[in-house]
């Protein structure tokens, strides 16, 4: 009976600690198979603990490469689809005007269509038209697949935005442009964080339409891909484990940032 | 020496449709510099659109707005010498009470603030809070902070948008004193919208009432409670018993009415419908204007006085007064306030009563309007 007893009172809890379990399981192996030494080839037995991989991140051929290009195409992807996508759901919000209504669904055909249908088709698009495949259509595809998520994460934060805080600045001498840089942009600014850390996620770990637009390039994900196949370094678990942290230490920042705003409030 | 006029508002002919609604009719209208002005009306009446029309947030759909010699109607709102106080306030969630108050100052270029926006917020009693967020301030220190907001870039004009709208009864009457007092120290001309009776005739000079985007009638508040010239204003300004009476005679500066077999006398001055013998006018008294004595007592009322007999229907104790409704052949439902200083215990339900009042006190209305306009919108604000 007690145990019943303690077993409601503490089920929120259990429940949330379960389902934390489950998602960091995969990462908790991960990191700890960074640190093996692994015999042969393949790393998926451990064998005897060593931090080798971690002093040599880049040993192996190629991969250091590869990050590097995913990281400049997640940035630029990134910039480009915030931008674009910010201005598309102002003007999806603010304005009334023909085809508004087909916009606002057809933006979210990307989100909804399977991603290899996309990538046969960005694909088609592409050979017809006698691009070069490589970066540039690699960074095409990308901004094109992220500014749904953008135009998605922005629009509910301007929905949400009251029309006479800009009157009001207005009033206040604000002409146009300082209107949108003092008031508009910084009360949409979480919004569009929100937007611009979607959307480079999703370029920094695309697997699909990066392969079949990609032609000779290699981006990160698949340089993993491609030598799973033959034998899986130890320096992609690290990578994996690095990003892990500096993704952790991202929340955690932003948690103490907000805390101490928190505090000076009280 | 000349008048300073640069605070004047002067609308001539200025009119806003939406497609086939037209939210205000042509309106010439003018502020003189340093009064206090209420634009009074139920919601949708008109008058938010009129005061967004000064403010350059809607533009007119014909007519012109000047202030002073300026002509502003095509001016953007962050040309104008005006600030406006919004409904709900509106303060920038982003920035603190410092950077509310300074934002004005800011973006005229003005480098040095901080004396100010100190000196402003000290007027309006928020020193301490200078570095908080608008959300973690109480609804009438944030109507302070919209005030202060406003005030520091001292407008020729400030618009006020409902600005008590948003708080308890107790803090609104607190706050109308507060802006008044603040309108009297730096002398602005303040155009305020408001939707409830009172506050405009607490704190205005001038009042207009706005029935369906067209003023009903303007003037000192306490000139368009006793000299209602409309229904609308009758009924929306505080109460009015209104009987319908035929115009007997005319005898010198009064006119002699019939109303339900009985005899109405109405000073001629304050009667504004056409008023031909033999016509209708409709009769206007307000119900604190009227005596109530029991019938066994009519005979010690003074001669002279305007008469009507009854019965009361209901009564209800509040306080100060107590309102009675009464029945009479005239009116089924007559309205009439005694001050609660000498009860007379005969004055229940049932009993037979006499109401009269002073002639002076009478008004007279064209009856060819409806006779309950402005009732409900009245009870809506209330």
């Amino acid at each position: 009976m007690t145990f019943v007893n303690w077993l409601k009172r503490n089920l929120v809890v259990i429940a949330g600690l379960a389902t934390l379990g489950y998602l960091l399981l995969p990462n908790v192996i991960v990191t700890v198979f960074s640190f093996n030494k692994p015999k042969g080839r393949f790393n998926y037995e451990w064998q005897q603990f060593s931090t080798d991989a971690w002093q040599h991140p880049c040993g192996v051929a190629g991969m250091c490469g590869s990050l590097s290009l995913s990281l400049q195409i997640a940035v630029w992807a990134t910039i480009g689809a915030t931008v674009l996508g910010t201005m598309i759901a102002f003007a999806l919000v603010r304005y009334r005007f023909r085809a508004r209504g087909a916009i606002n669904s057809l933006i979210f055909l990307p989100m909804a269509m399977p991603e290899v249908v996309m990538a046969a088709s960005l694909l088609t698009l592409f050979l017809n038209l006698g691009a070069q495949l490589g970066f540039y259509t690699i960074l095409i595809a990308h901004i094109m697949f992220c500014l749904s998520f953008v135009v998605t994460a922005v629009k509910a934060r301007v929905m949400s935005m009251d029309p006479r805080l800009e009157q009001a600045a207005q009033d206040l001498y604000a002409g146009p442009v300082q209107t949108f840089l003092r008031v508009t942009l910084p009360i949409a600014a979480p919004g569009i964080a929100a937007g611009a850390l979607l959307a480079f996620a999703l370029s920094f770990d695309d697997f699909i339409i990066t392969n079949f637009n990609a032609g000779s390039t290699v981006t990160f994900p698949m340089f993993v891909w491609g030598s799973a196949q033959r034998g899986t370094p130890v320096q992609i678990n690290v990578i994996g484990t690095a990003m892990f942290l500096v993704a952790v230490l991202f929340v955690l920042a932003s948690m103490v940032i907000g805390n101490r705003k928190g505090r000076q409030k009280a | 020496m000349t008048t300073d006029n640069s605070g004047d508002v002067r609308l001539s002919g200025i009119s806003k449709t939406y497609g086939a609604f037209t939210a205000v009719h042509p309106l010439d209208l003018t502020v003189p510099q340093g009064s206090f002005f209420a634009l009074l009306g139920a919601s949708g009446c008109g008058k938010t659109t009129t005061l967004r029309m000064i403010a350059g947030l809607e533009e007119p759909s014909s007519g012109s707005v000047h202030l002073g010699d300026q002509e502003v109607t095509h001016l953007p709102p962050y040309k104008r010498p005006v600030n406006t106080v919004f409904q709900s306030y509106a303060l920038f969630p982003h920035l603190d009470i410092f950077e509310n108050v300074a934002f004005g100052l800011r973006r005229r270029g003005i480098k040095s603030v901080k004396k100010q926006v100190e000196d402003m917020l000290e007027l309006v009693q928020l020193g301490e809070q200078a570095r908080k967020k608008p959300h973690q301030l109480s609804g009438g220190q944030q109507q302070r902070v919209a005030v202060a907001r406003a005030l520091i870039n001292h407008p020729k004009v400030l618009l006020l948008d409902e600005p008590l709208g948003a708080l308890d009864l107790k803090l609104r009457r607190q706050m109308q004193l507060e802006l008044k007092r603040i309108q009297t120290e730096v002398g602005i001309t303040f155009v305020h919208v408001t939707h409830d009776q009172e506050e405009a005739m607490t704190m205005a000079d001038t009042v207009a009432v706005m029935n369906a985007g067209r003023v009903e009638q303007l003037g000192a508040p306490s000139d368009l409670y006793e000299n209602p010239q409309t229904t609308f204003v009758a009924n929306f300004l505080g109460t009015s018993n209104l009987i319908e009476a035929e115009i007997d005679t005319r005898s010198g500066e009064d006119i002699v009415l019939k109303a339900g077999g009985g005899k109405l006398v109405l000073p001629r001055t304050r009667c504004s419908a056409p008023g031909t013998t033999g016509g209708k006018v409709l009769v206007g008294v307000r119900p604190e204007k009227i005596t109530l004595t029991h019938a066994d007592d009519a005979g010690e009322i003074a001669e002279g006085r305007n008469r009507i007999t009854g019965k009361i229907a209901d009564s209800s104790f509040i306080g100060v007064s107590t309102q009675y409704v009464i029945d009479s052949p005239v009116c089924p439902e007559f309205e009439v306030y005694a001050q609660n200083i000498d009860r007379d215990a005969r004055l229940v339900p049932g009993a037979d009563v006499v109401l009269h009042w002073n002639p002076a006190h009478t008004f007279g209305l064209d009856p060819a309007q409806d006779i309950d306009a402005g009732v409900d919108a009245g009870e809506e604000a209330a």
